[in-house]
């Protein structure tokens, strides 16, 4: 009984222990100018996705890249890693996603009633790899306070409610952000009843270009004790101009 | 005597006396063919969504109907298979593997709800074979499957075509694979018939890397009547197998949805069957009570010959008896041939009503069932009703002073 209070206490401690906001800036320009420095008009990524379950006698390891071109609102995902799942590719055209599977040499069409389920058996979902949703233009934003020290650092906790009609799939998210990098480094995904359906982290801050970005991001799903999966990042760039033809059919089956 | 002068006094207003009978008549011809209704609908409604999916009790991993997940999980080992085939009261058994997969076809693609199931055994726990409408169930081939007609049309194949199966297994690994299309079967729930794919048992424990467990075993049992029996007998016979705990479900359990709708039809049911009762309740007390009135006359010399007040109490009651027993037996004797024929030749139903109870899973006919104790009920109805009408006539009349009751004229 006093595990459980203590462990009800320490869920709720980082509401409780907020600082009231600042006057300046406001909730919407914190957002903004995070929006700036995480997410570039597009960016090149190569990570490893590890993923940790109850299910597993050891966590299975793949390594994949992404092409996101925000601003023509496409995106492509090679996974490389492991050879059982190598070529096996996703592409987002709005507001079609297709994957290929190589071994069938066939492309499929995920619908939008699969968008959250599970990316490649992981605790991320299909709408997580391909969000179309903008951060400023689907939500409004609202100060939650200032958390004097999360994980060591001062964190600004904002709330992201989704606009009416906006393409979100969750009631609100509530976004701890870093006062001084403005990063975000703790995402709370709740449903529209209010209750907390998964906890994202994001670690290890690193300097990109003239950018901070965290190279270690966790999703741990708290309706299933065990579950965890972890992104690396090998390697991001930012700002590069992507070539249209790998947004394309051809790209997504070809074959090294 | 009492009971000779209650029968000539019944005899006196014949008019009376028959319209009397004629309430109680049909109180129990209404009452009996309620609750045949009502047990024929519901026990119908019950077997069809036991034959059509559920089965009267289901083995599962312990905590499955909660979280419906591959975690929760039964080994189907030859041990349980044996284990619950020898279970006393077990008629057939069926296991299962629950998944979720999306289907692929071209451009096309439907997620449905990914059934395993052996071909050997489902046919004799679900109607899945019988509802095939086009080609057939699955057989012992490998990568066959069986689709709800509208996911067919969703993906616009049919009988022979190829598409893809794509599914995240056990071991979170992406799991895919062509089957070919062996049948289109009808499920009688639109719902379901828009998002259901049966494929083998062992097809899916490939697919999914599930080895041999399974979701659940659903079990159809001798007799439905004693399944707290069969479910106790079951739960001892796996638990000596089976390394993971498990539970053995009722079909309520599996289908609350159901339960709730039959208990609140029940309800429903007998609040009517409670207001008919009052209103010929007050029709007997009624006739009774102008009986007793309008003899006020005979009953007070009755008294002043020295008649004790508890004999007259007695004759009204015996009146009152003999009006509702009378009308008991006609009733009953109306009543129990009518319902046993409706057993017989139940109404099908046609056309708007046929497709709303479709949408329940139920099949469109109305079905009668003539239990034994449906009968009993309206007999001790019909005396309860009986004592009850005739309890004040019967005071007001041993209470009747001689003297005024022969002044009152």
């Amino acid at each position: 009984m006093a595990a459980m209070a203590c462990a009800l206490w320490a869920s709720s401690a980082s509401a409780q222990t907020l600082e009231p906001p600042p006057a300046s800036p406001t909730a919407r320009e914190v957002a903004e100018r995070v929006e700036n420095n995480f997410r570039g008009e597009s960016g090149f990524l190569d990570a490893t996705m590890i993923v940790k379950s109850p299910r597993l006698p050891e966590p299975r390891r793949m390594r994949f890249q992404s092409w996101d071109d925000r601003g023509g609102k496409r995106s492509f995902v090679r996974v490389l890693e492991p050879a059982k799942d190598k070529g096996t590719a996703f592409l987002k055209l709005h507001p079609n996603l297709w994957s290929y599977i190589p071994r069938v040499e066939r492309t499929i069409r995920i619908p939008p009633s699969m968008m959250l389920q599970s990316w490649m058996g992981s605790d991320f979902t299909n709408d997580d790899l391909v969000r179309e949703s903008s951060t400023l233009d689907d939500y409004t934003h609202r100060w939650l306070g200032v958390d004097p020290s999360h994980q060591g650092s001062r964190a600004f906790v904002i709330e992201h409610v989704p606009k009416e009609g906006a393409p979100v799939v969750w009631g609100r998210i509530a976004v701890w952000v870093d006062a001084a990098r403005l990063v975000p480094v703790r995402q709370e995904f709740f449903d529209e009843a209010g209750e907390k359906l998964r906890v994202m982290t994001l670690s290890d801050l690193r300097a990109v270009g003239s950018r901070v970005y965290p190279h270690r991001w966790s999703m741990t799903p708290l309706d299933k004790p065990g579950h965890e999966t972890r992104i690396e990042v090998n390697e991001i760039r930012f700002g590069e101009k992507f070539a249209d033809d790998i947004f394309t059919q051809r790209n997504l089956t070809r074959r090294d | 005597m009492i009971l000779r002068l209650a029968w000539r006094n019944i005899g006196r207003n014949k008019r009376r006396t028959g319209l009397t009978v004629a309430a109680a008549v049909f109180a129990v011809v209404l009452v009996v063919h309620m609750i045949a209704l009502t047990t024929g609908v519901h026990e119908g409604m019950i077997e069809t969504n036991v034959r059509m999916h559920a089965g009267h009790l289901q083995v599962t991993g312990a905590g499955y109907l909660e979280d419906r997940t591959l975690e929760r999980f039964a080994r189907w080992t030859p041990a349980l298979a044996r284990a619950i085939d020898g279970a006393p009261g077990v008629a057939a058994a069926a296991p299962r593997v629950n998944g979720f997969a999306l289907l692929s076809n071209g451009p096309a693609s439907q997620g449905v709800a990914l059934l395993g199931v052996d071909p050997a055994r489902e046919g004799a726990v679900s109607v899945w074979p019988e509802r095939v409408v086009r080609g057939e169930f699955l057989g012992g081939g490998e990568r066959e499957i069986v689709l709800g007609e509208r996911v067919a049309e969703a993906l616009r194949v049919d009988v022979g075509d190829e598409l893809l199966v794509f599914t995240v297994a056990y071991t979170l690994e992406n799991a895919y694979e062509m089957f070919r299309v062996r049948g289109v079967l009808r499920a009688p729930d639109p719902t379901l018939d828009r998002s259901l794919a049966l494929i083998s048992l062992a097809d899916a424990q490939a697919l999914l890397v599930y080895e041999e467990r399974v979701s659940e075993i659903a079990l159809l049992a001798r007799d439905a009547a004693r399944l707290a029996e069969t479910r106790a007998a079951v739960a001892s016979a796996v638990t000596t197998v089976s390394a993971e705990a498990l539970d053995v479900n009722p079909w309520q359990r599996v289908m609350p949805e159901l339960e709730q709708m039959l208990v609140i039809d029940d309800a429903q049911n007998y609040s009517m069957l409670g207001i008919l009762v009052l209103v010929v309740t007050f029709g007997l007390l009624n006739t009774i009570l102008m009986s007793v009135l309008e003899r006020q006359r005979e009953l007070g010399v009755m008294l002043a010959l020295g008649l004790q007040p508890r004999a007259l109490f007695r004759l009204v009651y015996v009146e009152s008896l003999l009006l509702s027993g009378v009308g008991l037996a006609v009733g009953l004797a109306l009543a129990i041939p009518g319902a046993a024929i409706m057993e017989q030749n139940p109404i099908p139903l046609t056309g708007e009503v046929a497709q709303m109870t479709a949408q329940f899973g139920v099949d469109p006919i109305i079905t009668w069932k003539l239990e034994a104790w449906n009968p009993l009920a309206a007999t001790a109805l019909m005396i309860g009703i009986a004592l009850l009408s005739a309890l004040y006539p019967a005071a007001k009349a041993a209470s009747a002073r001689p003297v005024d009751a022969l002044r009152s004229l």
